[in-house]
């Protein structure tokens, strides 16, 4: 039996007086190493303030996460990041200023980043790996003849896959992507349904948000219910498709069609 | 003033407010941090060179230390002094935003400046230090001009080195990152507050031996030579070059002391021509004042790194 990589515990988060997650008692739920969650929900549920939660982007109002047995409170989200966790976030960030090979170079953890190697020029002979790495995720996920181009020739599904082959050169141990396919081509979806299947091959633990559910329910194992900020369930696809608080709160016209 | 000297004159200082302008591009144009007491590193620097090379205090002088130490010891101090007093100011400041930090970066200059004007026991308040020692460039053949002029020109051109590894390699590629997007390079575990941390305290150090050098050059320090004028002469020259290339700041620079030096060489047949060519050279400042609030440059980054 494989164990729990992440616990997220009594959780919440007010902005002012709007409770976007955990109402008054708190979002409890866990993370199998190696399983492929599906985080699903009506819009304003509280998705994404979760992600942002878990990666150390907002500061919970309450409650804790404990990543892989490190609790995650005052750690900062660089820090959080360097634990193994990679994130993707629902409006697409890029370095505007940075070439869409050096975007995804960003995410290496490069021997040129302290001063010392710098200054002593230590770092050139570990570059040329990198970039066979940066190119080969931007093969991955589609985007190899645009290496050398400047990121705002991209379009908003294009900065998405940018953003996840930026995560997969890192190599993360749970990776965390907020709406993959918003915005993404049809066809492009399929090359996206492939890469995270093959991550959840390799045992890397994935949660995924997405409102497009029958792309979800096709790969994921587990699915998390969020409605207001609270759980409403969690199971399998098969016993959320069927669960009658589901269906009635959220599924119901969806499913009918 | 014959043009030899005006020549050497130009590239002189030229070269001295490059370095300067050449550390803030790293600054600001790379690293996003918007340093308006840029005055106080090169002030630092050139107090800390007198302080290391005059002589200890005797009969009626007020300040308390001189160590008497050969040029190049000074000039190490002063790369020294500009390091430490940007550590200082950069902890507690580099997480402010925008022009918070320029205000505080600002403030910290201003407080430099008082505390050295009212402050006499470390260099003299406003009379300053003067007759700061000059190493001899005979020893090596050179007239104290040309010498001076080579010594702006290797010390520009070793900025500028700097500058270029730096920026040039995966550290550059981060900072980058950083000023373009805090949060995403933070998602892929870049330690945004370290690298800002250490672009800040880097770039400073230059400009602690660009105020050593500025020392030498006129053998005196006071806090009249050390106002909030500089940090805007700098930051213009910076605007005028277009403040993304190394090329381009130094062009910038050399462009607007070429332009001053130009202005102040030349000769009136009465005073009141002097008088207005000060004030077309008020007006020229002022509209290259205008022309900086035109382009906005400040509120550029500060428009990025919103919140996710
Ligand atoms: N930084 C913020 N400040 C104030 N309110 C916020 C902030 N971020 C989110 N909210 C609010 O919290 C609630 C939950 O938002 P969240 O973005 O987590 O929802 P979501 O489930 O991701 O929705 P969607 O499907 O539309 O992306 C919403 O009501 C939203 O307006
Ligand atoms: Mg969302």
């Amino acid at each position: 039996m494989s164990s729990d990589l992440l616990v997220v515990e009594n959780l919440r988060k007010q902005f002012g007086g709007l409770k976007a997650v955990g109402g008054d008692d708190g979002l409890s739920f866990s993370v199998k190493e190696g399983s492929f969650v599906g985080l699903i929900g009506p819009n304003g549920a509280g998705k994404s303030t979760t992600f942002n939660l878990i990666s150390g982007v907002l500061e919970p109002t309450a409650g804790r996460v404990v990543l892989a047995g490190t609790d995650l409170a005052n750690v900062r989200s660089s820090d959080i990041a360097s634990l193994g966790l990679g994130r993707t976030f629902q409006t697409p960030r890029a370095f505007m200023s940075l070439s869409v090979l050096d975007n995804v170079l960003v995410g290496a953890k490069s021997s040129g980043e302290n001063l010392r190697s710098v200054l002593l020029g230590g770092w050139r002979s570990s570059e040329p790996a990198l970039i066979e790495k940066a190119k080969a995720a931007l093969t991955r996920v589609g985007l190899e003849d645009r290496v050398t181009e400047t990121v705002s020739n991209l379009s908003g599904g294009e900065l998405r896959m940018l953003e996840v082959a930026r995560q997969l050169i890192r190599d993360p141990k749970i990776l965390l992507l907020d709406e993959p396919t918003a915005g993404v081509d049809p066809s492009l979806q399929g090359k996206l349904s492939k890469i995270l299947t093959d991550l959840h091959k390799e045992g890397r633990t994935l949660i995924v948000v997405e409102h497009n559910l029958h792309f979800l329910f096709s790969i994921a194992d587990q699915i998390i219910v969020l409605q207001q900020g609270e759980l409403l369930s969690s199971g399998t696809p098969q016993e959320i498709k069927t669960d009658p608080k589901v269906v009635a709160a959220y599924l119901g016209d969806e499913h009918a069609a | 003033m014959n043009f030899e000297q005006l020549f050497l004159t130009v590239l002189t200082y030229g070269c001295l407010f490059s370095v300067m302008t050449v550390c803030l591009n790293l600054q600001y144009a790379r690293g996003g941090m918007i340093n308006f007491g840029t005055v106080a590193y090169f002030a630092a620097g050139a107090y800390a060179y007198a302080i290391f090379t005059q002589e200890p205090p005797k009969g009626l002088d007020q300040y308390l230390f001189g160590f008497d130490a050969p040029w190049w010891i000074g000039f190490i101090a002063a790369g020294v002094a500009s390091l430490l007093f940007a550590i200082i100011t950069g902890w507690p400041t580099l997480r402010l935003r925008g022009e918070y930090l320029a205000l505080t970066t600002f403030a910290f200059a201003e407080v430099l400046h008082s505390f050295l004007l009212n402050e006499r026991r470390i260099g003299n308040g406003s009379v300053g230090l003067s007759n700061v020692d000059r190493p001899d460039f005979s020893a090596i053949g050179l007239s104290e001009n040309y010498g001076f002029m080579l010594s702006a020109v290797l010390l520009l051109i070793l900025t500028s080195l700097l500058c270029r590894r730096i920026l040039a390699s995966p550290y550059g590629r981060a900072v980058d990152a950083v000023r373009d997007d805090e949060v995403a390079a933070e998602a892929v575990g870049k330690d945004v507050h370290r690298l800002r941390f250490e672009i800040f305290v880097i770039s400073a150090v230059p400009i602690g031996f660009a105020g050593a050098l500025y020392a030498m050059i006129t053998t005196l320090v006071s806090p009249d030579l050390f106002t909030a004028e500089v940090t805007f002469f700098v930051w213009i020259a910076l605007v005028l070059g277009g403040e993304h290339t190394i090329k381009g700041v130094i062009l910038g620079t050399l462009a607007l002391v070429t332009f001053e030096e130009v202005v102040r060489s030349l000769h009136f047949e009465t005073v009141r021509a002097a008088e207005i060519a000060a004030s077309v050279e008020y007006m020229m400042t002022g509209l290259i004042f205008v022309m900086i609030l035109r382009w906005q440059p400040f509120t550029r980054f500060a428009k990025k790194g919103a919140t996710p």
